[in-house]
């Protein structure tokens, strides 16, 4: 006995006979291996039943032989239905085309806005994002993604402090903080140089001003270096002092390098698997040859598909593992007290400001504990260590 | 007188060699499920069907299905099964 399924997909047909004697045309067929199913009983000589299609062909000769008449009523199944789809296949295909050119709209950068930089800056912004294959009619699952457009921008240009980018439907919003630097006053008003820190001077150039200090004196913070007060007693005038004063500073400081240890890198080898999610399942779509690494970092970026404004349940997933490594280094003695020492000058040459310069150096104290060096150093540090402090009027000495 | 020896034969085979006898002696199988399903292997094939009436040939005699709303869901050379609304089964005898 075949089940529906296999009707379905052969094709019925229903018969519709009548006429005299339709319980002996129904033997004849089925002992001629015409099969037969839902015969239904519509009044005295009107039968309806169903044939497979290949069997209505040859119903033909059987009820001839009888005295009954059969009519082909309703034909139902797959090659009825593909018959039926080839006919209207151009609306389908249109339909599907219609659906793809929307899928690819709705995934399309349509639109980049940049805010909040100056029109520089955001030329050269664009022109990276060029270069990044960021530009309008780019397919979003095919560019990079918001995270990574942020790191690179941030990287490239210099002139920007942060830049945020979102997404939103197919416009990408940059908002970009720029790096504002402290316009210098033109024309300051009557100022002091006084001492930042405690220092003992080692160099002077007043370019304004009368100082009150001299070379090899000791400062202390917040004295007075060069004065804005000049000329004699009672026809003193008030200008803004300017110059530099260069202190002799010294600065300690404490290192502490562990002899041996352990790092994780990266060996460069990575496997890249690709899958479409479909709500929970993925389907792989290329999955990276079994990359076999012992330890490996996976990296996963997820790209959703649109269709109009709705997210798809459907995403384009990468995930690269990237195989790592553990390392040791091991410093010898003498590499340890060099890297410390660098690591130290290092330190401080970040916190120092850019005009200052490291003189000289002097290790107090070096020592071997634990597997650790620890290292005592000072630095020996000329610096400009004039500030300006500007005289308020009517509050002179 | 010989047809009758050999049913009395084949009879006596069922009976006591424990063969099914609707094999030994070409009877019909019927089997129903409730009021609504009913199979019949072994008919000769069909004599009336209407939406109360089905009327089988047997090997010997006749059988007389009677209910409402029947329609024959397969009907194959040897095998039928009717659906319906089944109130009686009767035999007929020639």
């Amino acid at each position: 006995m075949k089940n529906q399924w296999i009707h379905y997909f052969s094709g019925t047909v229903t018969v519709t006979a009548t006429g005299q004697g339709l319980e002996r045309l129904l033997n004849t067929l089925v002992r001629n291996q015409i099969s037969v199913w839902n015969v239904k009983w519509r009044g005295p000589n009107e039968l309806i039943f169903c044939v497979s299609l290949a069997d209505a062909k040859k119903l033909r000769p059987f009820v001839r032989k009888h005295k009954c008449k059969i009519l082909f009523a309703k034909r139902t199944g797959f090659p009825f239905f593909a018959k039926k789809m080839l006919r209207n296949s151009g609306f389908l295909a249109g339909a599907l085309i219609f659906m793809i050119v929307i899928f690819l709209l709705s995934n399309m950068i349509w639109k980049i806005e940049i805010e909040g930089a100056e029109p520089a800056t955001e030329y050269k912004i664009e022109k990276a994002l060029k270069e990044m294959g960021v530009t309008r009619g780019k397919l979003q699952f095919l560019t990079e993604t918001p995270e990574s457009i942020q790191h690179q921008l941030t990287s490239k240009i210099d002139e920007i402090t942060w830049v945020g980018v979102k997404l939103s439907g197919t416009t990408y919003h940059l908002r970009v903080v720029e790096k504002s630097e402290p316009k210098k006053k033109e024309n300051p008003g009557p100022q002091n140089l006084v001492a930042k820190k405690k220092a003992v001077i080692v160099d002077m150039f007043v370019e304004e001003g009368e100082p009150r200090v001299e070379i090899h004196d000791l400062v202390k913070p917040g004295q007075i270096l060069v004065s804005g007060e000049i000329g004699k007693e009672g026809e003193t005038k008030l200008v803004p002092a300017k110059g530099e004063i260069y202190g002799e500073i010294w600065y300690r400081s404490d290192v502490v390098l562990p002899l041996e240890s352990r790092f994780q890198v990266f060996s460069g080898k990575e496997a890249r698997s690709r899958f479409l999610q479909l709500g929970k399942i993925s389907i792989p779509l290329w999955s990276a040859e079994k990359s076999g690494f012992k330890n490996f970092e996976t990296e996963t970026s997820t790209r959703e598909f649109r269709f109009l404004n709705r997210r798809l349940p459907f995403a384009y997933v990468t995930e690269i593992h990237r195989e790592s490594e553990i390392i040791t280094r091991k410093y010898s003695d003498q590499d340890a007290l060099k890297v410390a020492r660098e690591m130290a000058r290092r330190d401080l040459q970040n916190k120092l400001p850019e005009d200052a310069v490291i003189k000289d150096e002097k290790i107090l104290h070096h020592s071997n504990r634990n597997g650790k060096v620890y290292l005592k150093i000072l630095f020996h540090v000329y610096e400009n260590i004039a500030k300006e402090q500007p005289i308020i009027q009517g509050e002179s000495e | 007188m010989a047809k009758a020896w050999g049913k009395q034969i084949r009879n006596w085979l069922a009976k006591h060699l424990e063969l099914p006898p609707d094999v030994m002696m070409d009877l019909p199988r019927i089997t129903m499920i409730g009021q609504i399903h009913i199979y019949i292997e072994n008919h000769k094939g069909l004599l009336a069907f209407s939406d109360k009436e089905l009327r089988l040939l047997l090997t010997q005699g006749q059988l007389l299905i009677k209910g409402k709303s029947f329609v024959i869901k397969t009907i194959l050379p040897e095998e039928i099964l009717l659906e319906g609304e089944i109130n009686q089964v009767v035999f007929i005898r020639e």
